[in-house]
């Protein structure tokens, strides 16, 4: 791989851009407090998250982005029309005890919900579900959620989904799954898949400090790694170039494609 | 303070049970108090490998069903005092037991011992769940192959998600002379995937089928294999002892195959 000339790999095309999964739990700093979201229960989703995939979910996020907040945060939980009985409310106030955050106050739109964490002692503010339709009404023109910054390994069997640009410090190892809107940095060795631009922005761009990846996919484009792999690893960039995914070395990518228009004519 | 061990591996075959025989012996032979319990139900075998299996009365089942009492299960070795076994059933299906049922038995089994090893079955599948449900630390064993480090990899991922944080690595089945030909990952290529620390390098040898075949752990021996004594060594890292890797290329590493490998770079 020459710096000068950034070389296309074998690329093919997807039938079509898989959406990303709306649901996941999100962690969202907001003037001071940390905002918890979780996934409305019924979104027309075929597949509601299910409360233990929703812990295990919020259990990755806590242990793997402690940069984010300050000790003892207050958080305010937006369950939205998700039922959360008072068993579910307090293993979420333990876990978020865990990682020094104390739960304050819960917003929900369901009253058995608001009941529950009345009950346990939080404030609660009830929103009413109307306001929750009319927000999903408007949500295709909707802008990238903020980064996610992850710390940790990224092993075998984990699938990161997220609506926005994903940053992780670490390794993607061999059987890991990244899906972003946004763009995707490895600051690691990225040896799994990743797949940036997942709702179809073929601007998205993947880098690495280790570009090892068992498949690299922008927006509708696929691109499978060299069948005989280069001598030396050194950071690379991919992004949709004119005939597919393209690599060019991180520190020429500034000079060749970010100077130059983007190739954004076949789009 | 007792350590509760869960000694697993995604793949199976790679030698989880071996691991756990010949470590339990060789913690008994620093003087620990050791119970290995076999979480392989349905398939026993860890009775075959220390050479107990004619002596198994009761099983853990029969003490969680109440048929008998803890110590009246555990079956003592008679070469090591300070060595218990507690046998699985065979008969039964993998699915006789609960991660709960399995906690309360190793909670049972905290006072008497300094060490509980748990031996558990390969995979993803409830026997696994099974088995690390009391564990606090964790052993994994892999082959250096690319698919038992992938599995490896997945399983250490449910580990961590389980809250079990400690990890540590064998790598077993090492061929020395396969790694310096590039025909083998070496275990710097199984350490760069999988990112945990190393507790161990066990290299492949014939001698191992012999000892599993007769009941009785490598570590007997009178004059130790290569093989008995990098269990030896896991023994004493476990006990927080530092001791370095057995240099495993030595008796390979001649001046002919320094030539090839000169040739080759």
């Amino acid at each position: 791989m020459t710096s000068d000339a950034p070389s296309p790999i074998s690329t093919t095309e997807l039938p079509a851009a898989p959406g990303i999964a709306a649901d996941q739990v999100r962690l969202k700093g907001d003037g001071g407090r940390l905002l918890l979201l979780l996934p409305p229960d019924t979104n027309g989703n075929r597949h509601p998250l299910g409360w233990h995939d929703l812990w295990q979910q919020l259990k990755q996020r806590l242990s793997a982005g402690e940069r984010f907040w300050q000790p003892q945060s207050v958080v305010h939980l937006v369950a939205q029309d998700r039922l959360l009985d008072a068993r579910q409310l307090q293993a979420i106030a333990d876990l978020l005890g865990e990682a020094q955050l104390q739960l304050q106050r819960v917003y929900t739109s369901r009253r058995q919900t608001a009941v529950a964490a009345v009950t346990a002692g939080y404030s609660v503010e009830q929103q009413s579900p109307v306001a929750h339709l009319v927000q999903t009404a408007v949500e295709p023109g909707q802008a990238l959620d903020e980064p996610l910054y992850l710390q940790m390994t990224l092993r075998s069997g984990v699938e990161i989904r997220h609506r926005g640009t994903v940053i992780l410090l670490g390794d993607a190892n061999p059987g890991s799954s990244i899906v972003a809107d946004g763009d995707i940095l490895v600051w690691g060795r990225l040896r799994g898949l990743a797949h940036a631009g997942a709702n179809g922005n073929r601007e998205g761009r993947i880098m690495a400090l280790h570009m090892q990846p068992t498949q690299l996919r922008i927006a509708d484009v696929v691109a499978r790694p060299p069948e005989t792999p280069p001598a030396r690893y050194q950071p690379e960039v991919a992004y949709v170039g004119a005939d597919g995914i393209r690599i060019a070395i991180a520190t020429d990518f500034a000079k060749t494609s970010l100077s130059a228009t983007p190739e954004a004519a076949d789009l | 303070m007792t350590r509760i061990i869960v000694i697993t591996s995604g793949k199976g075959g790679v030698g989880k049970t071996t691991c756990a025989a010949n470590l339990g012996m060789a913690l008994a032979q620093l003087d620990q108090r050791v119970v290995v319990v076999d979480a392989d139900f349905g398939l026993r075998n860890l009775d075959l490998l220390l050479g107990l299996e004619n002596r198994i009365v009761y099983t853990a089942l029969d003490v969680l069903a109440e048929e008998c009492r803890l110590d009246q299960a555990l079956v003592r070795d008679k070469r090591q005092p300070h060595l218990a076994l507690l046998p699985a059933a065979q008969s039964r299906s993998k699915d006789a037991i609960t991660p709960e049922q399995m906690t309360q038995l190793v909670d049972s089994l905290r006072d008497g011992f300094d060490y509980v090893l748990i031996d558990s079955p390969a995979g993803i599948e409830m026997g696994f769940k099974n088995a690390i449900a009391a564990a606090k630390e964790s052993i994994i064993v892999t082959t250096p192959e690319i698919s038992a480090v992938r599995d490896a990899d997945r399983v250490i991922g449910l580990l961590e998600a389980n809250d079990i944080k400690d990890i540590r690595l064998i790598v077993n089945r090492l061929k020395p002379a396969m790694v310096q030909a590039d025909q083998m990952m070496s275990v710097q290529d199984v350490q760069d995937i999988l990112a945990i620390p190393l507790l161990g390098v066990v290299p492949d040898d014939e001698r191992v089928i012999v000892s599993t075949n007769r009941g009785e752990p490598l570590v007997l021996e009178k004059k130790l294999s290569l093989a008995g004594i990098a269990f030896a060594n896991v023994a004493r890292r476990l006990q927080g002892q530092s001791i370095p890797f057995l240099d495993l290329n030595a008796p390979h590493d001649d001046l002919f195959s320094r030539f090839r490998r000169l040739w080759r770079n």
